[in-house]
């Protein structure tokens, strides 16, 4: 800061990208990394995987149904969402996700209804609550592995869209230099990827417990915590050395900051500890999974809230207050109760205990 | 000089375009500018059109701007800008003076849409809400913008914002609806120091071309580096000033509506 520049008269910017796009980049981010997680299990049919890839797509369908509405809800006219549809504009990163967006999400309600269908089939049979439902939704119960396979595919694709474009959205505005980094779109798939592998054992500890799948996703969330560190340190690294002069742009504009210096060592403390635990004591699933969805949305929240509040012409810093309305608070609540909601829905037809056992004998016994 | 805020050679234009209304500028030119003689004023200048298409730009003599901010709150009145939101406004700083007895000056700085000639708010709109007219003023289309704000984000001069009244993205137009009508922007029509200049880039004759280039040495624009060419130059565009301001700042915050 120059300290012979008082700024006495500008315009403060509010921010644009409500709490609601925080809850969508979170939700959609969990949802992406979720599906890569129930491939091992339902796909490739690993040994071990088959509990967590089945919790891991009940987050992916959880997340992804949820994260439509909150990004709709960030449009300050959500009634024109046809609008991406009729005036397609190929310049535009957002653009394209309105396309992205339904290939990844059609191919992942057909991909968990090929998965699930067995699983509904036997909820039905077993007389369960709302049996009637599942069994229509079971619709045999077939379990088809080519279709599977294919759906996969599709799904795969979408996902891999996703995150692309999700990341580039952001990466590519210029105007604001903390985004404007060729790693974000990376940051955002490796945090997006450990608070997946956090919400299954989430799963997994209010589910079976079981302890063989917590240690295994633990050892997953470790290496995701040091892909994290790796990318940020390659960030600080190329911004201190001056490598890069984006780097060294997006280092200079948050720098200074005192706050921002605390969310830093906040960050990197939480992620080292998410590490630590998981690696020392595989079995603190509850601890580590809430800590790995912590630093996922707090990375979130930070780049996009905490990146509005950097001016793009004056002098220091906008100060943010979570407004206690739709436009804050109650847009992050609303976004899970949603999510609260679908969890509750989609459970009831597929029991958390009978997802987490490996095999239908598994949850029989 | 960089390239991005060179003035177009009208001479370089095709000659192609209808004849075109009288710049607005003449007005400005026959109010504003005491060094010119009447004579001069009233002199005709026919063949306005005949060197090309107009382009509309804004010069503002910074040495000019007494910071009153009659262009900010004409701009209100003129295009009901929400409260708390602003099409333009003057930037004021304290700085510290090292050269003189007074401790620190004032400096102003008018700010507002650049109209940059290769804006980065347009391909970045995902339903080409926003876009550039015929005449060079950067627009929006408000019956097709969804307010998604990425134009907000995306504009390097914080000139646009999400008008919270009409739930779409909003900014300066250089007062279209006034130009269209053959008017100055009412920023312009308003400013007490005749320190906004506004006009045709392509009129040789118009104010604004001959003040263009009567300043080339020291014409500045925001940003240089962003090559966004903007269409606002400036007079007396301290260095210190023409990115992101290296200072405190302040802390006053517009009282904004409750938004739904």
């Amino acid at each position: 800061m120059n300290p012979n520049i008082v700024e006495t008269l500008n315009v403060a910017r509010e921010v644009a990208w409500l709490p609601w796009a925080v809850q969508y980049f979170f939700l959609i981010g969990l949802s992406y990394g979720a599906y890569l997680l129930s491939l091992p299990g339902i796909v490739f049919r690993r040994p071990g995987w088959a509990g967590i890839s089945r919790l891991a797509l009940l987050g992916a369908l959880v997340c992804g149904l949820a994260a439509p509405v909150a990004l709709l809800a960030d449009l300050h006219q959500p009634g024109r969402f046809w609008h991406f549809y009729a005036y397609f504009t190929p310049s535009s990163w957002m653009s394209w996700g309105a396309f992205f967006i339904p290939v990844y999400l059609g191919g992942l309600l057909i991909y968990a209804w090929l998965a699930f269908r067995p699983e509904l089939a036997r909820h039905a049979a077993s007389g369960g609550k709302l049996g009637g439902l599942a069994g229509v939704l079971a619709y045999g119960g077939h379990d088809s592995r080519g279709a599977l396979k294919a759906a996969a595919l599709l799904t795969f694709v979408g996902a891999g869209l996703v995150a692309l474009y999700t990341g580039a959205e952001v990466a590519v505005v210029q105007a604001r230099p903390l985004w404007n980094t060729p790693l974000l779109p990376l940051q955002f798939f490796v945090t997006a990827f450990a608070g997946a592998v956090g919400l299954a054992l989430l799963f997994n500890r209010f589910g079976l417990r079981d302890a063989a799948a917590s240690r295994r996703m633990a050892g997953v969330l470790a290496a995701s915590q040091v892909a994290a560190l790796a990318v940020g340190a390659l960030c600080l690294a190329l911004g201190v050395s001056g490598i890069s002069p984006v780097h060294v742009q997006a280092l200079a504009e948050v720098g200074p900051s005192a706050n921002w210096q605390l969310s830093a060592v906040w960050a990197v403390a939480a992620t080292v500890l998410t590490l630590v635990l998981a690696w020392k004591a595989p079995g603190s699933g509850l601890l580590i999974g809430l800590l790995a969805l912590h630093s996922a949305w707090m990375m979130r929240w930070s780049i996009f809230i905490g990146g509005q509040e950097v001016p793009k012409t004056g002098a220091g810093y906008y100060s943010y207050a979570l407004p206690l309305g739709p436009e804050g608070l109650l847009g992050i609540v609303g976004t899970a109760g949603l999510w609260v909601f679908l969890f509750v829905l989609i459970t009831t037809l597929l029991p958390l205990d009978r997802l987490a056992a490996g095999t239908p004998d598994k949850a029989a016994a | 000089m960089k390239k991005a805020f060179q003035i177009p050679d009208p001479a370089a234009r095709a000659v192609s375009a209808p004849p075109a209304p009288a710049s607005p500028s003449r007005r400005n030119f026959l109010r504003g500018v005491p060094v010119l003689t009447a004579a001069a004023a009233i002199a005709p200048t026919p063949a306005i059109a005949s060197t090309g298409r107009q382009q509309w730009a804004m010069l503002i003599d910074v040495r000019k701007c007494i910071g009153c901010q009659a262009c900010t709150v004409s701009c209100i009145q003129e295009n009901a800008v929400p409260e708390g939101s602003f099409r333009t406004v003057v930037s004021t700083y304290s700085v510290k003076l090292t050269d003189s007895a007074q401790p620190a000056g004032t400096y102003v700085l008018p700010r507002l849409c650049n109209h940059c000639d290769n804006p980065p708010c347009i391909p970045v709109c995902p339903v080409s809400a926003t876009y550039k007219r015929e005449d060079g003023i950067v627009a929006v289309d408000g019956d097709r913008c969804v307010g998604c704000a990425y134009c907000v984000q995306a504009c390097p001069y914080d000139a646009r914002f999400i008008n919270h009244e009409t739930n779409k993205a909003d900014k300066c137009t250089f007062c279209a609806h006034r130009v269209d009508a053959g008017l100055l922007p009412a920023c312009v029509e308003t400013c007490v120091g005749g320190a906004r200049i506004f006009g045709d880039i392509n009129d040789p004759e118009g104010e604004l071309a001959r003040r263009l280039k009567e300043a080339q040495p020291q014409l500045k624009v925001l940003k240089p580096e962003l090559e966004t060419a903007p269409r606002v130059f400036y007079i007396g565009l301290d260095e210190r000033f023409t990115g992101k301001v290296e200072g405190q700042g302040t802390l006053w915050k517009p009282r904004s509506l409750p938004h739904a």
